[in-house]
């Protein structure tokens, strides 16, 4: 075997501190090692052709390049060795400069270190194989799933290339929380306003064709992998025709039925049949069959006959069914849930009456919530003082530590709106802390702060405070000797954005994890906040991480980034091809690879009972291959030989 | 003059139990002495050292070599088999690597001669005396073959052609070798294991092995484990995972965890390291939202904490011969 040795200089960052005389020495008289060469700068466009030229004329079995670290420029050699005719995983790089030269002290306590690790790399790479990147027919199609503000612009944005896109919504309405909202902070700009062009493109727009949209569905199973899933989507019936229904609401008026109307959390009711709320997009009546008289054996028309439109549009028979779809990768944007404020008993959520979590008072405030947007007790009187409890079960030890950086900004929206509403009304913050990071954020602060009938305290633990009716208002003991009971005609508790209570589920279906707090696990919290441990599954807004409207829609459009670069339409996937691989006949089918895989890459091929790795999954980590305790499994380019030659290559 | 091949079998630091397991091939040892001239085993035969001496050197076709290199006398014999023999096989566990003697490699000699000679309560030895090479005696100078600091495998003392893994090998396994031997077919490569399978114990054990996360162990008095499923699913720890098959998972299928005696399956470096990288895998310690590293490391510990001996559990058979070695003075 032929193997050349290549020195790098890196001008003078490696030569400064390592001897290449010195190091040549060494690792020139080693077995089989031909030659061994420096280099000024390897990576410059002279130091590229030079290695090039030389390896046509020298025509080595296996390369040992010392250089600086493989991030840096393995790509670039590999590429080098590709364009000379050479199989670029024949080539092992030595990290001499960040590992040798920028922290070793003294040149020849430095250049006996290169040599040894150079030797390690002489030794390892004569088990170096040649190995050859594969590739696969891929679909450029995407599932979407959740319809808020993250996902619907993801959904967008992928459509707007032409690529189908299949938007999976749970509830009969898409626009996600910020359609329940009137305002929205930080500059309290109309919230359906806002929503609604976002919406009509969904529905109606350029590229609506592209874009399938499956209310009242949530995904059931998925199958496959990055490039080819197989998604299982249940779909919900509506019992209205999506397509023929005009929305104008005759139907409701007739229904006989009156159930708790859970888009204002319960405040008011709803007939059985509903648009969920004024304005609801898309603009067409569901059936709630559980609460339905016909569910109950009744044959009740009484909506289908109101229908203008007659018959058809209002369809009984309508079954649940299960649809499948065939996408390359899938967007998780499914939101979150606020923290239930009723696990500290003290602050009276559901059993002081006029004390209201934020989303709730978010639809006292909405023009089509259970008030029309007015401001009322449940007595029906004007209330003269309204208090916001900040940081509920946020920023807490008993409850959720973190802060969910959203709250504060709808504290300080709601000051201002119940302000325009109600002037001259006594508004009291208390607070924990308070959170107003972002270049429009202070000025909504400064707004909620110099209105003259606010006021601001701040308490040190929510355990301290304790909310009680006193017959005609409310009382809110704080703790502090200063304040000491404020009394007040509403209370609106802030609750902690907390991960929703599916997300549980979904993790299992899509097989991605969760992380210690209960939102979906990130592949890097900076770095790769929309990417999970499985390829082509990406997660946006607040499913990740409490996050405002701005951060999901960018997270939406980033996981749109990863499809849209990732999948082309074509374009075949390319594998990368360190991958594991199983030995059948050393595989005793313990199966512990397939829990420990954390990109799911290994399966059980349900014939053999064996294992099986998924190239295009594997992310050639090794944790298989070293808990495989038979021995089965194996990893190119990392194989126990050409592990173990080089340690012992560098030790000898 | 015998003119068929020699087959020799010596013991060194062993129980007797691989001799057993030769003759327990039951009425083929016949064929054995009728293909072989038997020429040598301590245990079975009248033959001495010194007729040993006396073949030339690779007179002996096939040596079974049962037993660990614990003292002098060990590897003298080592030696010289090794010399007299075409093919030398390290024969059953404590020659291949180590077994129950090389568990001793957790303590010194010196540890040793204490507890045995000086504070074992069956022992009156006032004068504190442990064993010698030599010792003065009015008559002269007593010579006892020196004890070692440590036990080796065979292969760590002397050349080794191949190995026959177990406590002892299975008799079917044995056979096989041997009728390999009597066809005359092809040797295979130099250091392959024989009369064992490719893959581990799992492979033959029927258990059910769908689920596979432990949230506590159990010792084997503690529990009766439910036939069917897999036995570390059930907390048990269960060597067979990381261990050669061959066997035909005996204990399991009866159910006991298997013990490991087989030794690492081929491709496996060292079987106690391989077992704890796969514990590591299977451990449940519980829902991970909202605890801190710490506490899940307390978990994790306290789970570890029913696992009460380390090398006596994953090196039972094998340290001796894994990469550690035993504990290190």
């Amino acid at each position: 075997m032929k193997i050349g040795v290549y020195f790098c200089n890196c001008a003078s960052n490696i030569s400064d501190k390592v001897d290449s005389q010195r190091v040549r020495a060494v690792v020139g008289s080693l077995e089989d090692v031909a030659y061994f060469k420096t280099n000024e700068l390897m990576c410059s466009e002279d130091g590229k052709k030079f290695l090039h030229d030389d390896i046509l004329e020298e025509r080595p079995d296996r390369i040992v390049i010392a250089a600086c670290s493989p991030r840096d420029h393995e790509k670039t050699f590999m590429r080098v060795l590709s364009g000379a005719e050479m199989n670029p995983y024949l080539m092992q790089m030595v990290n001499i400069r960040e590992q040798v030269a920028w922290v070793t002290e003294g040149v020849g306590r430095a250049s006996t270190k290169a040599s040894s690790l150079i030797k390690g790399a002489v030794s390892r790479v004569r088990f170096h194989k040649p190995l050859h990147r594969k590739s696969i027919d891929m679909s450029p199609d995407v599932m979407v799933i959740g319809a808020g503000p993250a996902g619907l612009k993801a959904a967008l944005t992928i459509a707007e290339t032409g690529r189908k896109v299949t938007l999976v919504e749970k509830r009969p309405v898409i626009g996600g929380q910020p359609a329940l909202y009137e305002e929205v902070f930080p500059n309290l700009e109309c919230a359906p306003c806002m929503l609604e062009p976002i919406l009509n493109d969904v529905l109606h727009g350029e590229y609506a064709g592209n874009i399938e949209l499956l209310t009242l569905s949530e995904v059931v199973e998925l199958n496959g992998f990055y490039g080819n899933f197989i998604a299982k989507i249940r779909k919900t019936p509506r019992y209205a025709d999506l397509n023929q229904c005009i929305g104008c609401g005759d139907c409701i008026g007739v229904c006989p039925v009156d159930v708790k109307n859970e888009f204002n959390n319960g405040m008011d009711n709803r007939k059985a049949i509903s648009l969920s709320f004024a304005g609801a997009l898309p603009n067409v009546p569901f059936i709630d069959m559980k609460a339905c008289l016909r569910a109950k054996g009744e044959d009740c028309r009484l909506c289908e006959q109101a229908c203008p439109l007659g018959e058809g549009i209002i369809r009984y028979d309508d079954e649940e069914t299960i649809v499948e779809r065939h996408v390359g990768a899938v967007i998780v944007a499914v939101g979150a849930s606020l923290f239930d404020a009723g696990l500290i008993p003290k602050l009276g959520a559901g059993t002081v009456a006029d004390v209201y979590t934020s989303f709730e008072f978010e639809r006292l405030l909405s023009s089509t919530g259970p008030t029309g947007g007015k401001l009322r007790t449940r007595s029906g009187r004007t209330p003269e003082t309204i208090a916001i409890v900040h940081c509920v079960g946020s920023l807490d030890s008993n409850h959720n530590e973190h802060c969910s950086g959203i709250c504060c900004l709808n504290a300080f929206k709601f000051n201002v709106m119940i302000e325009h509403r109600l002037p001259g009304i006594q508004i009291h913050h208390l607070y924990k802390e308070l959170v107003y990071p972002g270049k429009e954020e202070y000025a909504l602060y400064q707004r909620a702060l110099s209105n003259p009938n606010a006021v601001f305290t701040r308490y040190s633990d929510i355990d301290t405070i304790e909310i009680t009716s006193t017959g005609d208002c409310i009382g809110i003991k704080t703790g502090l000797p200063e304040t000491g009971v404020i009394r007040a005609d509403m209370v609106v508790l802030c609750p902690a954005v907390v991960p929703s209570k599916d997300i549980g589920e979904l993790s299992r279906v899509l097989d991605i994890t969760e992380d210690m707090y209960g939102f979906f696990e990130e592949l890097h919290g900076r770095l790769d906040s929309v990417r999970t441990k499985v390829r082509g599954i990406y997660i946006s807004g607040a499913c990740q991480s409490p996050v405002n409207i701005a951060q999901a829609v960018n997270q939406g459009q980033a996981a749109a980034g990863y499809v849209l670069s990732g999948l082309i339409a074509g374009k075949q996937l390319e594998i990368e091809p360190l991958t594991a691989s199983v030995d059948k006949d050393r595989c005793s089918g313990c199966r512990v690879c397939l829990f420990l895989c954390p990109y799911k890459a290994v399966f059980l091929d349900a014939e053999t009972q064996r294992p099986s790795v998924n190239e295009v999954l594997c992310q050639g980590c090794g944790i298989c291959v070293a808990a495989c305790p038979s021995g089965a499994m194996s990893s190119n380019h990392f194989t126990n030989d050409a592990i173990f030659a080089e340690i012992e290559g560098v030790l000898k | 003059m015998n003119t068929k091949p020699k087959l020799g079998m010596y013991w060194a630091a062993s129980c007797g139990g691989c001799e057993v397991a030769l003759v327990n091939i039951n009425e083929k040892i016949l064929d054995v002495a009728a293909n072989f001239d038997f020429c040598f085993c301590p245990c079975l035969l009248d033959t001495k050292k010194k007729d040993i001496e006396e073949f030339a050197d690779g007179e002996i076709a096939v040596t079974f070599f049962n037993g660990a290199i614990r003292t002098e006398e060990n590897e003298e014999m080592a030696r010289l088999l090794r010399r007299k023999s075409q093919v030398l096989i390290a024969f059953g566990s404590c020659s291949y690597e180590g077994c129950i003697p090389g568990l001793s490699n957790m303590h010194t000699m010196a540890a040793h001669f204490k507890s045995i000679y000086i504070d074992n309560p069956t022992v009156d030895n006032p004068n504190g005396i442990v064993p010698k090479p030599q010792t003065q005696v009015p008559e002269g100078t007593l010579t006892i073959p020196a004890f070692y600091e440590r036990v080796r495998t065979l292969s760590q003392v002397v050349e080794v052609d191949y190995s026959i893994p177990g406590c002892p090998p299975e008799s079917g396994q044995v056979w096989h070798v041997i009728e390999e031997l009597i066809k005359g077919a092809p040797l295979p490569p130099k250091g392959s294991i024989l009369g064992a399978g490719s893959s581990t114990v799992c492979r033959e054990c029927p258990r059910d092995k769908t689920h596979r996360k432990v949230s506590r162990f159990y010792r084997t008095y503690e529990i009766i484990p439910a036939p069917e499923p897999c036995l570390i699913s059930q907390g048990v720890i269960c060597m067979g995972i990381a261990t050669a098959d061959g066997c035909g998972a005996l204990c399991p299928k009866v159910n006991m965890p298997c013990i490991g005696c087989y030794g690492p399956p081929e491709g496996v470096l060292d079987q106690g390291a391989k077992m704890i990288a796969v514990l590591g895998s299977m451990i449940d310690a519980g829902e991970r939202k909202g605890l801190s590293e710490d506490e899940m490391a307390r978990r994790v510990d306290l789970i570890l904490d029913s696992i009460p001996d380390y090398s006596g559990t994953f090196y039972k058979f094998s340290l001796a011969g894994s990469i550690l070695g035993g504990r290190r003075p």
